[in-house]
Parts: C-alpha cells; structure tokens; sequence
C-alpha cells in the first residue's frame, strides 16, 4: 500500500510542477477555466486520486507505529530519572509488518481542524479507534462510502456521460451514478448513497442522500449514521488538480456541518486504466474461514 | 497528456464526420435513425435487459432447425401473456411456497426465485436457441468440460459446503463473468451504458461488475484480471469490444462453466442498435481449456424506458448466505454423523 502511494507521489509532483500551479487551492479558481465537453459542461473526465493521509485520519496526527496499538501503562516518575517510559506498541496481529504498517503523519483536511461530534459520538469515534481491527468496513472490502471513496489510496475515474455521470473507483470496484437528470428518491439507504449532481460555474456540485450508517471516514473511527447527507464540489484548478471540498451534515451524529478539503491529481501516466481491486476474494479466509471445515489452501480437511 | 490532446483532434474529427454523414444515414425500419453523443460517436446509453427467455443452447425438440415456426411463435406469445395476465391479477405467489423441497418445481432454486424478478412481460422471438453457432445450437465442450459442467450442475444448490470455496462464484459475491453480463436476465440483469469520450462504462447490477471500456485505440495494459483487458473499436455504429488476459478462475466453482474465466480465454461482442429500443448484441467465445472451437451467440437486448434506474447491489455487504450455508453445512453434516 506504501509503495503504491509513494509510486503515485512521484507522478504527481512532476504533474503539479509542470503545470507551474503549486497552489493547494483557492486563489488558482477565479484564474483557471476548466476545458469545455463537447456539450458545453467542464471537462472533469480522467483518472483521479487523492495523495494524503486522510484515510488515516482526517484530522491531524502525528506518525505512529502501527494501525492497531496495544495501551501503554501511564509513565510515572520524574522523566530523566526512571527507567524509559512504556510505549504503545503495535498489536501482535499488525506487529509482523513493520515499518511498512506504521501510519504516516498528516497536517489533517478538516477545516478549522476539529470535527464537531456530539460527546457521546466523540466517545464512540475513540472506541472505534481502538476497536479498529474488528470494526473497520475497509478491512472487510465493504463499499468505503462517501466521501471516503475519494480519498481512500486508490484511484478513481470520472466518466461524464450526457445525463449520468459514473464515478468509478478502483477498491472493491465500488460505483456512483451522479444523476445530473431529474430522477426519484432512493428506494432505500445504501452503501455509497444517492448522489444528485449540478454545475456552479467550472465546479461539479453532488448532493449526497439515503445512506446506511455502516460506512466509515477513515482509519481512525470516524462515523455518521443514517442522516448523513454529503455536499461535494469538484473544481478544476488546473489541467493537472483540482480542489475537492465535502461538507458533511448529519444532526444524530455532530452538533454542525463541517469541511473536508484537498486536492485531487490527475494520474498522467500514458493509456492509465483503473485496475481490478476485487477485494471481496482476498477477506473470505478472514470473514468465513472459521466455519469451514476444509483447509481451502490445501482442499483437504487440515 | 499527448495522447488526450490527440483525443480531443479525433473527437472533433469524428463530430464533423458524424455532422456530414448523418444527412447521409439511412433510416432503420420505422425511420429510426442511429442517435449521436455530442462528441460523435453512436449513443448506446441508456439501461438494456435481456428480456426473451431463449435458451443458451438449443433443446433436443428443436434438433436441425435455428427458428420456431409461426404458429410455435404465437403459442409462446399466449403463454407470456397469460402469465402476465395472471401476474397482474396476483396470482404468482401461489406458484411458490411449497410445504416441503419434494413438492417444489424449483427444486434447489427456491434462494434464487426469492431475488427474481418477472416484473416485466418476456418478449418473444423466433430463435430456438442463443447459440447461433455452431450451426447445432451447442457449446462445444471439450470431453473434459462436459464433465466438469456436469460436476457444476450437481453441485448447483446442493453443496457440499465445506469451506468457502463451495458456494459459486455468484454466491460468494464475486461475478458470474464477462460472459454472460449482458444477458443473465431475471436476477438483477439490469445493465446501464454510459459513454464519455474515449469510454463506453457498462454498469452491471447484479454484484455491481463494471466495465469501463476504452474505446480510443489504445491497447491491452496485459495486467490479468477477472474481467480482463477490454479494449473497443467502432465499426459503423456497432462497438466492438475484444477482452482478453483473464486471470485464471478455472479452480473455483462455477453455477455454469461456460461463464468462467481462463488465461486463454478470449471473448469478442459486438453491440448494434437496431433500433430505439432494441439491440442485437452478438458474442464470440474462444478457448481452448473449455471449448472444442470458437462459439458465437446472438443475444437481443431490450433497452428500458428512460427513467429506469439500476440500484445498489450490496451483496458482499449482506452476504448472510454464506455464514448461513457453511453453518448448515456443519449442521447437516453432524446430523448425519460426519
């Protein structure tokens, strides 16, 4: 996963660079006018990704060694003059992975910097974050949601349609329709919700409804329930990025809305093709291998 | 960025093209004219269903001949519509519900025909068989593919289910495969065509398979997958789509061979509007590990009306039939003493 990230990092900065546009976002908006489709909408198709750690934890953090730490005890004693205080170290089940396992420091994405939970949706978020190896739907190739999609570190493609536009991610091969035609309500909650999309200038707007309560943010155990509603803008900043903004309501959940922002590249690479992540495979041994009686690495019962 | 810039020439190109030739198209039958995206290319979106109920190969009734007679065509038209009379009038569910597995007329399907859904009258046509060649209306297996789709269909609905490798591909979430997307109609078969420059997206309902095809000349990328290398060309208005470097899913259990992925598999379609509301769609399927030669079926699609939507189709997500099958498996088992 690391090295897919690093791989993607290289191809941006030389992107961003050429493009002479070394701006995170903002002021570049008024400047820039996006390409035009042959219908007259702003050009926003291409494969894009996020290149952050927001889908560690959308707020800032500083690096650590491992997705799942075991508590350490409280220090005690006065620092200097007792022997090294406990650590928290990685839990056994993430322990074998090293350097490659431990969680990169992030200056965070939310807006302002806090996210506005209720106090008892604060202390579900902690006991998320320490109960993520069992709770976390990413682990278990779950649809990621929205607007964890986006940022999650895989890439994604934008294919505008006349009156549809597919959104396509590469994990678990998740799909949104963006309806930029009149269409009903959802006939129910869903993973990756109802998305209603509009122009405001250079700048796709995407209305975000109907959701379950089963997706998470991030890593870190950040949550909504059913009454999450997502507001997303899409604006070009240049050929190369553009800026991606996500408020998110949800009055069960946090006391306000609140503002993710980042920038978004495009993945330059000649012929680049969203790849199968078909994940589903690849959690069986871990969701079912308990009920089975046969060894499916060997066929023969172990 | 060369290449995009490359694109956008061809796409001007293809729309001024499209702009002279278009006074020159010649009308299908009812005067139906292929309709354009804005950027050129023939517009296929919309949601297409396979809406006949053709069998893939042809039955041994029908041994020697490739179409139902007239009178045969009008027999299926009175069924179809006295079934949808009685649909109509509620009379479905007495069809279902079957005190025990014996009495069932759908024996080990009784999970599926929960999901099923008839909603629409099926249409009905002449072929006897979607095969349309070889001229016999057959896959041609190998001998050793014969057996191993005879295998798939005892085990359909029967099991064992020792591990989580038992269950089809379908049950454990995964796909039923490239190819039979188009066309696996009643469970979900819903397929919605989207189309940007450069891309034809086909968005599959049931397990939510996508294909995101390339249509700009560009060539296989060779990384193997489930659904291949899809690569597209425009023939006139037909899109033609050749898909190959599969990944190799011969080992797990399929609920019918002829859907399953192989290294040496090679699958060619051909999508052509005939019409507002119709498609011929035809498939060649070629390899060597399943079948004696390359087989081709001719498969007509029905689009929906414009405000159809296709829906979530969370099924990894929900997937309580697995737990429920390995569970009963065990359950089964120790009642008969293993």
């Amino acid at each position: 996963m690391r090295a897919r990230i690093l791989g993607v990092i290289g191809v941006a900065v030389i992107a961003v660079a050429a493009a002479g546009c070394n701006r995170q976002s903002g002021s570049a908006a008024a400047e820039y006018r996006a390409p035009r489709t042959a219908d007259g909408k702003p050009d926003l198709n291409g494969i894009w990704q996020a290149l952050n750690t927001a889908n560690f934890d959308l707020r800032a953090h500083p690096a650590r060694p491992g997705l799942s730490l075991l508590p350490a005890a409280g220090r005690s004693g006065v620092p200097g003059l007792v022997r090294a205080t406990p650590v928290e170290l990685p839990d056994p089940a993430v322990r074998p992975f090293g350097a490659v396992g431990g969680v990169p420091a992030g200056e965070g994405v939310v807006v302002g910097g806090e996210i506005p939970y209720q106090p008892w949706a604060a202390a579900k978020r902690d006991e998320n974050a320490r109960e993520w190896l069992k709770r976390d739907p990413e682990i278990k190739c779950f649809m990621p949601g929205v607007p964890r999609a986006t940022y999650l570190p895989y890439p994604f493609q934008i294919l505008q349609g006349t009156n549809k536009i597919v959104v396509a991610y590469e994990f678990a091969g998740a799909t949104r329709t963006i309806h930029m035609d009149t269409v009903g309500d959802s006939p129910s909650p869903s993973w990756m919700g109802w998305s209603r999309g509009r122009w405001d200038g250079d700048t796709l707007v995407v209305e975000s409804t109907d959701f379950n309560e089963e997706t998470w943010f991030d890593r870190a155990g950040d949550f909504h329930s059913d009454a999450l509603k997502v507001t997303e803008r899409f604006t070009p900043q240049s050929p190369y990025h553009l800026t991606y903004e996500a408020t998110i309501e949800d009055p069960k959940v946090f006391t306000r809305p609140w503002t993710i922002r980042m920038p978004l590249y495009r993945r330059v690479e000649p012929d680049k093709q969203l790849l199968e992540y078909k994940c589903v495979e690849f959690v069986e041994e871990l969701m079912y291998g308990q009920l089975g009686v046969i060894d499916p690495a060997t066929g023969r019962r172990p | 960025m060369k290449n995009r810039h490359l694109l956008a020439v061809a796409a001007v190109a293809a729309a001024v093209a499209a702009a002279v030739s278009a006074a020159a198209q010649q009308p299908a039958a009812g005067g139906w004219v292929q309709p354009k995206t804005p950027w050129g290319d023939p517009d296929l979106q919309g949601v297409w269903r396979y809406e006949a109920s053709i069998p893939l190969e042809r039955p041994a009734q029908f041994q020697g001949r490739a179409a139902l007679t007239d009178d045969e065509v009008a027999q299926r038209q009175k069924v179809e519509d006295d079934q949808e009379a009685s649909r109509l009038a509620g009379a479905e569910g007495k069809a279902v519900g079957r005190g025990n597995l014996d009495q069932s007329p759908i024996r080990g399907n009784e999970y599926n025909s929960f999901w099923q859904d008839h909603g629409r009258p099926r249409q009905v046509y002449k072929q006897t068989s979607l095969v349309i060649d070889p001229a016999d209306g057959r896959i041609p297996y190998t001998p050793d593919a014969k057996k191993a789709e005879a295998r798939a269909q005892a085990r359909y609905g029967a099991g064992p289910y020792e591990s989580f490798l038992d269950p089809d591909t379908g049950e454990r979430c995964l796909t039923d495969g490239v190819t039979a997307l188009m066309w696996q109609g009643p469970n979900g078969g819903h397929n919605r065509i989207v189309q940007s420059p450069g891309y034809v997206t086909v968005l599959h309902e049931e397990y939510l398979d996508r294909r995101v095809i390339p249509v700009d000349g560009r060539q296989p990328h060779g990384v193997r997958q489930w659904f291949g290398n899809a690569v597209g060309t425009w023939e006139g208005n037909t899109l033609v789509v050749t898909t190959t470097n599969f990944i190799d899913r011969t080992n797990y259990e399929w609920a019918s061979i002829f859907m399953r992925p192989s290294e040496t598999l090679r699958i060619s379609e051909r999508y052509t509007r005939t019409g507002a509301s119709t498609m011929d769609y035809r498939i060649t399927v070629e390899d060597p590990t399943t079948f004696e030669r390359a087989w081709t079926a001719q498969i007509p699609i029905t689009r929906l009306p414009d405000d159809t939507l296709i829906y979530e189709y969370a099924c990894h997500e929900g997937n309580y039939a697995m737990t429920n099958l390995l569970a009963g498996g065990r359950t089964d088992a120790a009642k008969r003493g293993r």
